[in-house]
Formats: structure tokens, C-alpha cells, sequence
């Protein structure tokens, strides 16, 4: 998987079995946690079978970014938008969630293909409501004109307590992230994974993707932002993005993509890490097999005896060594 | 919002199939087989390690360490093209391959789970007879690769009881499950090594831990084996998953295989089962009959010299030798809590069959004992117990222990790793007798 994808897999597939169960099964109560502290709660009663109640929580919104009533501007319109009649929004929402949401399962089309594409949609939930503002902003920019009663530099929440940049313009659309990250192998791998995704943008088969420009210093596109939003321990990330980005079905996958932007630098930097071991292990490897050809004949039947130190629990060798 | 108020994320790494999810729930959010299907079209088998794989694995495609699927979607793939090829990492309830094992975890947790490691603590599940070096090797690629900023990594047995008497607790109205039941014998058969482990008081008693070599897959093999032995035409693509599904649909453990073979010639339209599919290449419909499979497949447990020469203790005696090993004073409250655990005891009565099998055991030696002493002992009380979620019970005993409070104070901390290394994982608070 390179790309994080945008329904949640398990909202999906509960959906999915509950569709095909009918009025069969088992009640659920589920909590599941996504990445940046999003929430879900699912329930499901055999009492009312047709009906699932999903509440979803969302991040703690940084100081600079503004949220009306708990939830992203324009995110109860793009609900009733995606999702017609199939929901209805309860208010107010459960304890502890931002918002709750009631999925009337009757009201799904009968038609497989049709029903699968509302039920993935549903499970996309996140991408519409957190990625409302910014969707806004960029359908504008598909129209190439400026929302109207928009800064000139809107925050939007991206994690707990942090925000990223948009700054909307007729006819392109800026987007700049600070990128923070808690671990110090973390901050070093993405500062050189950042540097080189800047570089592979400039090969050619990429010359229609958004230019992207990294700089370890504010650019001056955030002038005037306060100083505690602007502490970014591996640099400044700047996305131009162009109205051919955001034209018919690439509005969605440009929103889903730059609204979950670091949890996919962060998911990368892990697999890396992960690679690396992988090689680390073939390095030891080969060279406890060097160490073992290096040992006179004498002493390898000494060591098979006695349980053989240099014998260490290796990929290939540690289930000869069991059974 | 820091690691602790969130849930804590519970894995159960099965051979078979790995059970993942949050703490809190009553059941996983996924299970998925334990298998992963790599792309190494590109490398040459013969040689290992030489510099040139590398260029080659480059030139291949920049991001071939993430051509990789898990799970479900890694069989359908398998089946699908020929590109890649299925690794299993856990074989007898132990890790063998650690980059796949790594590479498996990646995928748990960023593509189904969708949870970002360094903000949630961790539970993992470890075989009552795996090593040191094993669990420091996971607390390593825990730390290490995911950040995670808390580990704790548990014994299946345990988490099997805990899952026992947290059920038995559920649906019982007084307080008659005391909180002695963390003493018991936990029967664990899945897909890998099963094991018979005494637990006394939250303490695993390592020294009477005993292994039966026969697992599910052996059942399936078996069953297999009695199908095709018959004549019954299954085609060899599909044969293992046929069998395996006939094993989970249609088994059963009978009383007496004597009377079972009767019964079976006497009515065949009641027991004969019919399995209706299709062929996968050529798209023909067929059926198989299914007959003595059904019973016989469980009866490895009871009689395993029908299957192989190599073992002839049943799973009955294997159990009361587990007891009869453990401390004298302990040996009552064993007998009364037998747990069963794992895919392979969801057999319609093996926990009825089981019981009464143990109890024959015992109270023959009980009469024994009278007869030679001439007194009257309080006769043994054998009891096992069977509860719905036994297939995952390892992992809700898991999701139970994590949603406790002090979960997060026995967890080693990413501070101690940073501090002391992998080794402080080496250790499990369990077998060290402090709970």
C-alpha cells in the first residue's frame, strides 16, 4: 500500500456485513481509534435492524483554526450533500463525540455496485467532514474564482492541536504544512524524505503533479502567523495546486491527499525504518556466515555440541535449531 | 490527549490467523490469516545477499519493499497471479521470519487498523514456550520501527483464563466466580502448536507445560486424507480449503466411535452430509459426500494413533499428566477449571466429551486410592468449561487486561527501552510469580 486510502476499512467492512446479514447477527458496540485521534463509535441493535448509529470524534482543533459548532465550516452541508437521505444527522451528538450520525439502511440503493460505492462513502465519513473547508476552497479554485468571505490565509485543522496553511488565490491554490515530528530518527528520516520528494518532482514524468518546494524556514506565504503554530521540527512543505488538480473526480483524491499529508510522510518514514532493518538482518546474516566458514571443522563439531554461540536466532536457521 | 486515556491496541499473533483490535471491545475488528504474499520475481534465488540484488531490487520499482499484501487479500493475489509467492511467519506458535513478521505488522497497523503507532500502548501475545530472544527481537521492532510508547507483551494462557472468568462473570448474577479462577488449565488448540499449560493464581507453572503434536491444520490434513482415500474427487487446487471448511461446517466429537460408525451405517441420509461446489478451472458443479470424516477428524484429540504412529497419548491423559505434574496443593482447583481455548475446540461437545474422559481418568484413580488405603477421599471435581468466544479468546482476555487501569503501569515504557535495551523484554512478570 503506498497511498493511505480514504474509507476506514473496518467501518466498511461492518457496514458490509451488516448490509448482507439482513435480520440476522449480533448486536455491535465498537470504539475504534484512527490515526490524529480520530474516533468512531458504531452500534448496531437487533432491536432496530434497520438502523446504525455511527458518532465520530474529531482531533482538538488548534487555537488558529476555527471550527462552528464543533465541526468544520461547510461539513453538515457536504454530509447532507454525500450522503442524502441515507443519514440524518442527530443533535446534539453523543457524549464525548462531535458528531452522530443516523444510517437508515433501508434507504440504500437495492443495486450491489450502487450501494457498495454509498456504503464506501459512508465509511469515508472523515474525508468528508474534516476535508469540507478545504474541498470549499478548492472548487473554487475548479471554477477559477475565490470563495467568497475567505482570508487570505485560512488554518485548517490536520492533528491535534496543529493546522496547516491553505491560501486560496483565483487561480492557483497554496498549501503549506509545517511538519513536527516526536521522535529524532523520525525528524531525521523525513527532513531527507521530504528533500527528496521535492527532487522527484522535478523528473519529467511528474511535471503535472502540483510543484512542491521544502524549506526549513517559514516561507513567507505565513507572514503574520503566530510563532507557537509556526515551530516545525522538519521543515516547511508548499504544494501549488492548480485548477487541472481539482477538475471532476480528482476534486476528492487532491482533498483526501492533502488533508491526511503527514500521517503518509509518517507512514513512509516507518516503512523505511522497516526496511532498513530488513537489511540490517541480511548484514548480520552474512557475516555470521562468514564468522562460521572462518571456524576450523574441529570446532564447528565443538560448537554443535555445545549449542553454538555464534548461533544466534537467524531467519534461516532458528527452525533447524527447534525442532 | 496522551497514550494512556486512548484505547490500547491488542493483537493476537495466531499461526494461523492473527486477531487485531482495540482494547475495550468484545471483539476483534479483524482476523485475518496470518500470511503474507511477497513480490520476489525479481530476485535471483540463488544467491542471498550480493550487491547486485539491490540494484536490481531498485530497478524493479522504487517502492518493491511495499509491494507486499497480508491477509485475506495476500491468498486472493496468490491465487490470482503468479508474481507472488505466500509466506506464513509464525509456524507452532513461534516467529521464525522476522522481516515478514515486521512487514506484516506494518500493514496491521497502518492499513487496517489505521492507527498511528506512537500514540496508542501496545499488547501483544507471545506462546507459553517461545524464547527470550523472541520477545526481545518483537520488543525491538516495536520500539524501534513504530515508536510505540508502550509494550506489553502477555502469555496466551493467561489471557485465556482472564477471558473465561470475565465471561463466566458476565452472565452469572451473584459473585460466584471467585477471584481464585485465575487458576486453571488452559487448553489452547489453534492452527500451531497446541499446549496444555497450567496456570496457578495469574502464574504460569513453566516447568508441567505440555505440547500435543496435533493442531487444526493436522485435522484438516487428515480429514483430507480420509475424503480422498474414499474416492471423493476434490479438485487439487482447492483441496486443503475444501477440507478445511467441511472440518468447520460439518465436525463433530461423538462418545463412542463405535457406536458412531453404527449410527453412520444404520441412517446414512441422517449423518451423510452432501458438499456442493465449483470447479475452479473448469467451472463444473460437483459434490462430495461426507461421512465418517465428520466424526473422525476430532477424534485425533482421543485416539491420535489413527492419524500417526508417532504419538499415542490422548489429549485427556496428556491433560491429567499436566495436573498430576503441577504442585499436590494446586491439583484440586486445576481440575475444577479447565479452559478451552482456540479455533480447533469449537467442536459440537469436545468439551463434553473431554470432561468426561478426564473424569473416568480420575475417578479411577480416586477408587484406586480407596481401595488401597482403605479410606474415602472427597471425590475430584473434573470441569471443563466452554464459552462462546473461544476462538478468540486469547484475544478478549487481551482487550479485558488492557482496559484495566494499571495495563499501562506494567507496560514496558519506551523510556526503559531507550535506557535499558531490548533484554527488558526478555522477561514476562508472569513467570516471575509477581501479578
Amino acid at each position: 500500500m503506498i497511498l493511505l486510502q480514504s474509507p476506514s476499512r473496518f467501518l466498511l467492512q461492518i457496514l458490509q456485513d451488516r448490509v448482507l446479514s439482513g435480520d440476522k447477527g449480533v448486536d455491535i458496540d465498537c470504539h475504534t481509534v484512527e490515526f490524529d485521534d480520530v474516533r468512531y463509535h458504531i452500534q448496531f441493535s437487533l432491536r432496530n435492524p434497520k438502523v446504525m448509529v455511527l458518532s465520530v470524534a474529531l482531533p482538538l482543533p488548534p487555537p488558529e483554526a476555527v471550527l462552528y459548532d464543533g465541526l468544520p465550516l461547510g461539513a453538515i452541508e457536504a454530509i447532507k450533500a454525500a450522503y442524502g437521505l441515507v443519514v440524518q444527522i442527530l443533535d446534539p451528538p453523543k457524549d464525548g463525540f462531535d458528531l452522530t450520525m443516523k444510517i437508515n439502511l433501508t434507504k440504500l440503493p437495492p443495486d450491489e455496485e450502487q450501494r457498495n460505492a454509498v456504503l464506501t462513502q459512508i465509511a469515508s465519513v472523515r474525508e468528508v467532514v474534516l476535508g469540507a473547508p478545504l474541498k470549499l476552497l478548492l472548487k473554487h479554485l475548479a471554477s477559477r474564482t475565490v470563495a467568497p468571505n475567505v482570508d487570505k490565509l485560512v488554518a485548517l485543522v490536520h492533528r491535534p492541536n496543529e493546522s496547516f496553511f491553505v491560501a486560496p488565490q483565483a487561480d492557483k491554490v497554496t498549501v503549506v504544512y509545517p511538519m513536527r515530528f516526536q521522535d529524532s530518527i523520525d525528524i531525521v528520516l523525513a527532513t531527507s524524505f521530504l528533500q527528496e520528494f521535492v527532487e522527484a518532482r522535478r523528473t519529467a514524468a511528474l511535471n503535472n503533479a502540483p510543484s512542491c518546494m521544502w524549506s526549513p524556514a517559514p516561507p513567507l506565504e505565513l507572514k503574520g502567523v503566530p510563532s507557537d503554530a509556526l515551530n516545525a521540527n522538519a521543515g516547511f512543505v508548499t504544494f501549488v495546486v492548480f485548477p487541472r488538480h481539482v477538475e471532476g473526480k480528482k476534486l476528492d483524491k487532491t482533498v483526501w491527499s492533502l488533508l491526511t499529508f503527514h500521517a503518509y510522510v509518517s507512514y513512509h518514514v516507518k516503512c523505511s525504518e522497516g526496511f532498513m532493518h530488513t537489511r540490517m538482518r541480511r548484514r548480520v546474516e552474512s557475516l555470521i556466515q562468514a564468522l562460521d566458514r572462518a571456524k576450523s571443522d574441529a570446532e564447528k563439531l565443538k560448537k554443535l555440541v555445545h549449542g553454538g554461540s555464534f548461533k544466534r536466532l537467524s531467519l534461516k536457521n532458528g527452525s533447524n535449531s527447534r525442532h | 490527549m496522551d497514550a494512556a486515556a486512548r484505547p490500547a491496541v491488542v493483537i493476537d499473533n495466531g499461526t494461523g490467523y492473527s486477531k487485531l483490535g482495540f482494547s475495550g471491545n468484545s471483539e476483534p475488528c479483524f482476523t485475518i490469516p496470518t500470511v503474507v504474499a511477497v513480490n520476489e520475481s525479481f530476485l535471483d534465488q540463488s544467491e542471498m545477499c550480493s550487491s547486485a540484488n539491490w540494484i536490481a531490487q531498485y530497478n524493479a520499482g522504487v517502492m518493491a519493499d511495499l509491494d507486499f499484501f497480508i491477509g485475506d487479500e495476500a491468498l486472493s493475489q496468490f491465487k490470482s497471479s503468479g508474481l507472488y509467492s505466500l509466506k506464513h511467519p509464525i509456524h507452532h506458535g513461534q516467529v521464525d521470519d522476522w522481516d515478514t513478521m515486521e512487514r506484516f505488522w506494518q500493514q496491521c497497523i497502518f492499513n487496517y487498523l489505521r492507527c498511528n503507532p506512537e500514540e496508542h500502548y501496545f499488547l501483544l501475545t507471545d506462546s507459553p514456550v517461545s524464547t527470550p530472544e523472541s520477545r526481545e527481537c518483537t520488543g525491538e521492532i516495536m520500539f524501534e520501527t513504530f515508536n510505540v510508547p508502550g509494550l506489553y507483551i502477555s502469555v496466551q494462557s493467561v489471557l485465556s483464563l482472564s477471558a473465561g472468568y470475565a465471561f463466566l462473570k458476565s452472565i452469572s448474577d451473584e459473585d460466584s466466580v471467585s477471584a481464585s479462577d485465575m487458576t486453571g488449565v488452559v487448553v489452547d488448540i489453534g492452527d500451531g502448536a497446541p499446549h496444555v499449560v497450567p496456570v496457578v493464581n495469574g502464574y504460569v507453572i513453566g516447568s508441567s507445560i505440555k505440547s500435543f503434536p496435533f493442531s487444526g491444520s493436522d485435522i484438516t490434513q487428515f480429514v483430507l486424507q480420509l475424503l480422498q482415500e474414499r474416492g471423493e474427487l476434490i479438485p487439487p487446487e482447492d483441496s486443503l480449503d475444501i477440507a478445511r471448511k467441511v472440518k468447520e461446517m460439518h465436525c463433530y466429537t461423538s462418545s463412542d466411535i463405535v457406536k458412531e460408525f453404527k449410527k453412520h451405517d444404520k441412517k446414512p441420509d441422517k449423518y451423510v452430509k452432501q458438499w456442493s461446489a465449483i470447479k475452479p478451472k473448469t467451472g463444473v458443479p460437483y459434490t462430495i459426500d461426507i461421512g465418517y470424516e465428520r466424526f473422525l477428524g476430532p477424534e485425533i484429540f482421543f485416539n491420535p494413533e489413527i492419524y500417526s504412529a508417532d504419538f499415542s497419548t490422548p489429549l485427556p491423559e496428556l491433560i491429567d499428566s499436566c495436573v498430576q505434574s503441577a504442585p499436590i496443593d494446586t491439583r484440586r482447583a486445576l481440575y475444577k477449571n479447565i479452559v478451552l481455548s482456540g479455533g480447533s475446540t469449537m467442536f459440537k461437545d469436545f468439551h463434553k466429551r473431554l470432561q468426561n474422559d478426564i473424569k473416568k481418568i480420575v475417578d479411577e484413580r480416586v477408587a484406586a486410592t480407596n481401595a488401597r488405603h482403605h479410606v474415602e477421599v472427597k471425590p475430584v471435581e473434573v470441569n471443563v468449561v466452554a464459552h462462546p468466544i473461544q476462538s478468540y479468546a486469547v484475544w478478549f482476555g487481551g482487550s479485558v487486561a488492557a482496559s484495566n487501569p494499571e495495563f499501562y503501569e506494567s507496560c514496558h515504557t519506551k523510556e526503559e527501552y531507550e535506557e535499558h535495551g531490548a533484554s527488558i523484554c526478555r522477561t514476562s512478570t508472569v513467570f516471575k510469580g509477581m501479578h
